[in-house]
Order: C-alpha cells, then sequence, then structure tokens
C-alpha cells in the first residue's frame, strides 16, 4: 500500500510536469511522423523499425525524469521526511518503477497509433511488443535511479542527456551498427541499447530468428545488474545525504 | 516519564566526532530546544534520535524503546519537520497531506486531514501546488504534515529559518498550541524563540552538550544580562 502510495505521488509529480510530456511523447511522437514524411534510402527509417526505434528513445526521457524526480526528492529534503516514516527503501525503489509504468504505457499506445495511422499494420505482436517494452523499460527506470541518486538535480539532467545521445547513436535506430565503423560498432555490441532495439524489433515484427542469445545475455546483464547496482546506490546515498 | 534519554551519545565521521558522549533527558511534553554555533552538532544529534543516521557510539531510548532494536516501532511515535520544507512541489496542499497519510497508513486519513486543515487554517491554500506558496505556508504546510501521524515527539529543525517576523510569530503560535501535547525538539539560531517558546534549553558546542536547563537558569549561570548573552558566553567558554 505505501508502494502504491508512492508511486501515486510520484505519477503525478512527473506527469504534472509540462516538459516531460513534451520530451516524453511529443517529441518522439513527431520524429516518427516526420522521418516518415521524408523518402530516406535506408531500412531503419522504415515504419516497422523505426517505431521500435522511436520506443526506445522515448525510453531514454524515462531515465531523465526518474533521474530528475529522484536528484529533486534528494535537495528538497522530502527523502529525510520519508527516512524518518515507517517507508522501506525497497517500497520507494518499487514506488518509483511503478509511477512510470502508466507514463510508458502511454508513450507506446500513441507511438504505436501513430505508427497505424502512418501504415503500420496491426498485429497481435504490436500488443506482445508493448508488454516486453515494460520490462526493458526496467533498465531505463534503474539507469534513471542511479543518475538521480549520485547527482544534483541540474547535474541530472545533463548526465540523463548523455544517455539519450547513447540511445541515439547507439541503438541503430538511426543507422545500422556497420555505418559506425569497428571500433564504435564495437562500442553498440557491448551496449545494452541495440539490444533492446533489437529484441522489441523482433517481437513486433514476428521475428524472433533476429533476436539472438547474445541480444538476450547482454539485455540480461545489464538489466539484472544496473538493477542490483541502482538499489545499492539508492539505499546508500539515502543514508549518506543524512550525514 | 522521560520521551528521549541518551547515554554517551556519539557520532564520530572518519576522525571527526561530530557528537561528543551527549548524556540527554526530556520529559513527556516538554519543549526542548538545542542551541549551537553552526557545527556544534545539533543536526546531528536530531538524525540519530529521529532514526536517520545511526549513532557509532553510546544509546537512545525513545519511550524506552532502544533505537537500534526497536527502530520501526519508533519510526511510528515521531516525526521530523527538516530545514528544507520537504514536501512535494508538483502536489497540492491537500495531496500532500494525502500523501504523507498514505506513508503512515493513518486509518481515518480524511478526519485528521481535515483536523489539520483547521488547526494550520490551511483552507486558502488547500488546492494550490506547494511550489508557488510563501516560505512561510511552505512552512506552516511541512509542519502540518510533520503531524499527520500524531506523533509523540515531533523534531522542529530550524522551523522558522528565513521566514519574516509575521511569519514566525505565527508559526511561534502554532508551536505554543501544540506545546504539552506532545514532546517538542526544536533546534534554532533565534535566541528570543528558543527563550520564549522552550521549558528546557540544551546549549551545544563542537559537538558536546555544554549546558542544560530553563532561560532563567541558564542567563543566572553565565551571570548575564539577557538569554542572547548567556548563550554566548556559555558557548564560547566566556570568550566573547
Amino acid at each position: 500500500m505505501r508502494t502504491l502510495n508512492f508511486a501515486k505521488r510520484n505519477f503525478k509529480e512527473i506527469s504534472r510536469d509540462p516538459l516531460s510530456l513534451i520530451f516524453a511523447i511529443i517529441l518522439p511522437l513527431f520524429l516518427l511522423f516526420i522521418f516518415q514524411q521524408f523518402d530516406i534510402p535506408n531500412v531503419s527509417y522504415k515504419l516497422e523499425n523505426f517505431t521500435p526505434g522511436i520506443v526506445i528513445f522515448g525510453f531514454s526521457f524515462i531515465t531523465l525524469f526518474t533521474a530528475m524526480l529522484i536528484s529533486k526528492d534528494r535537495t528538497t529534503s522530502l527523502l529525510i521526511r520519508l527516512g524518518v516514516s515507517p517507508m522501506k527503501p525497497m517500497e520507494y525503489i518499487l514506488g518509483y518503477m511503478l509511477s512510470i509504468i502508466p507514463i510508458i504505457l502511454i508513450q507506446n499506445i500513441l507511438f504505436f497509433v501513430l505508427a497505424i495511422i502512418l501504415g503500420l499494420s496491426f498485429n497481435i505482436n504490436i500488443i506482445l511488443a508493448i508488454l516486453v517494452s515494460i520490462i526493458i523499460a526496467i533498465l531505463f527506470i534503474a539507469i534513471g535511479i542511479i543518475i538521480g541518486s549520485i547527482s544534483s538535480e541540474k547535474a541530472s539532467s545533463g548526465i540523463s542527456s548523455i544517455i539519450i545521445q547513447l540511445v541515439c547513436f547507439t541503438s541503430g535506430m538511426y543507422f545500422p551498427r556497420e555505418m559506425l565503423g569497428k571500433f564504435f560498432g564495437k562500442i553498440c555490441e557491448y551496449l545494452p541499447f541495440e539490444s533492446c532495439l533489437t529484441i522489441l524489433k523482433g517481437i513486433m515484427n514476428n521475428q524472433l530468428e533476429d533476436i539472438t542469445t547474445r541480444n538476450i545475455v547482454i539485455f540480461g546483464i545489464y538489466t539484472i545488474g544496473v538493477l542490483a547496482i541502482s538499489v545499492i546506490v539508492f539505499k546508500k546515498k539515502m543514508t549518506s545525504d543524512n550525514k | 516519564m522521560l520521551a528521549i534519554q541518551t547515554g554517551n551519545l556519539t557520532k564520530k565521521y572518519k576522525e571527526i566526532t561530530a557528537v561528543d558522549g551527549i548524556n540527554l533527558k526530556i520529559n513527556q511534553g516538554e519543549l526542548f530546544s538545542l542551541l549551537g554555533t553552526n557545527g556544534a552538532g545539533k543536526t546531528t544529534t536530531i538524525k540519530m534520535l529521529s532514526t536517520l543516521i545511526l549513532p557509532t557510539d553510546g544509546k537512545i531510548k525513545i519511550r524506552g524503546l532502544d533505537i537500534i532494536k526497536d527502530r520501526q516501532k519508533i519510526k511510528e511515535l515521531l516525526n521530523v519537520s527538516p530545514q528544507e520544507t520537504a514536501i512535494a512541489p508538483n502536489l497540492s496542499v491537500k495531496e500532500n497531506l494525502e500523501f504523507m497519510a498514505g506513508v503512515y497508513q493513518i486509518s481515518k486519513r480524511q478526519e485528521k486531514i481535515n483536523e489539520l486543515i483547521e488547526i494550520f487554517k490551511l483552507d486558502e491554500v488547500l488546492n494550490q501546488k506547494a511550489k508557488t506558496l510563501s516560505g512561510g505556508w511552505q512552512r506552516k504546510v511541512s509542519i502540518a504534515i510533520s503531524l499527520i501521524n500524531e506523533p509523540e515527539i515531533l523534531f522542529l529543525d530550524e522551523p522558522t529559518l528565513g521566514l519574516d517576523v509575521i511569519a514566525r510569530r505565527e508559526l511561534w503560535t502554532v508551536i505554543e498550541n501544540l506545546k504539552g501535547k506532545i514532546t517538542i525538539i526544536l533546534t534554532t539560531h533565534y535566541m528570543e524563540e528558543a527563550e520564549s517558546l522552550s521549558d528546557k534549553i540544551g546549549i551545544m558546542s563542537k559537538g558536546k552538550l555544554i549546558a542544560v536547563g530553563t532561560s532563567g537558569e541558564l542567563i543566572k549561570r553565565a551571570n548575564a544580562e539577557n538569554f542572547e548573552d548567556a548563550f554566548v558566553k556559555i558557548a564560547t567558554g566566556g570568550e566573547l
């Protein structure tokens, strides 16, 4: 109950910030629309490839909001007030995570509705992709928890922008890895964003054979690892902020 | 009955001793002010008493319960209004009260919220977002929120810092009205605030509790003309 109560408050805080809505929903919608107006001779921009790319791009803003919310809670001492209360650290983490799920659903539904209007054919795999995207979003929320726990409100937006750029350049949403050359291609391979996109694309287009074991392992290791680190860092920071 | 009792309470950060062997007794229903210069150890003491940080050494009993063994039980008994206002900025005043009522799982939630709205006269700002409130209103809301769980012990960390005279006097009235009903531990840099509100005053210097008494007792002890002079004499060891 405490977790839900905290999640409700977090959802209100995020959704009442107009910039959140502009960046998390309107900007990706605009990009999805505008790139379909050009005839770009690259498979990345085909609706069935670009729509999942936009979903992952939208998630990078989830990292930004989570980071900003947590750093703001630390700055305003709200976490001190809550630290005195009977709330437990796991309830905070779950509360932050649950509050983001409605935003993810709203994002995904709007992205896919626009994609369908633009010509993407509807099939049951889209629903599956939305469900899997919630699992993928855990990675992005966890990154946001780490950034928000270690940085100030101002710094957290700057650091999160790096994640947004990393997603753009290394996920393969705008151009395939081969175009980046050997060195950057390797970086893409070892970062989780390309795997996130490949998994989502494979499910949405019912091309599961495109998802390699390597994609699943990389995504799994990053998600579990980053989630574990986020819990440790958040707990540690809650104590050290109070010193 | 004692609300708070500490024995040799100590907090060390590597080489630095922030709080050095404090022995403190605060009676139930008492308003106890903790004074000291910056870095004297007041906030660290409050953080230990309010379960936020663990002591390096010594004991804390809150209403007879041990701060380490009975931590969760103690959390139900107390609340804090931190130095910063610590309210959710994009939530309205009413939503802030509802949110904290949810955190403490208050059973008669609406009844309690209505009671606080009445006590703190929050009607006029009830639907206003917390971030748009003036400093005085934010402090009022912060204290109102800290009473949501009907705490037996309330920690007020510099509650009137940065407020104008009128807003400060308004908050004094609020605090005066709480006196006797709950135990209040107040930290402040305003001498007249401590003198006017407190039943007892403790003065800290360099992590040590160097004097405890009523304002009258402390003036007498320092052989001073007023409380501010007494505080300066005691806190500086008579150097100023």
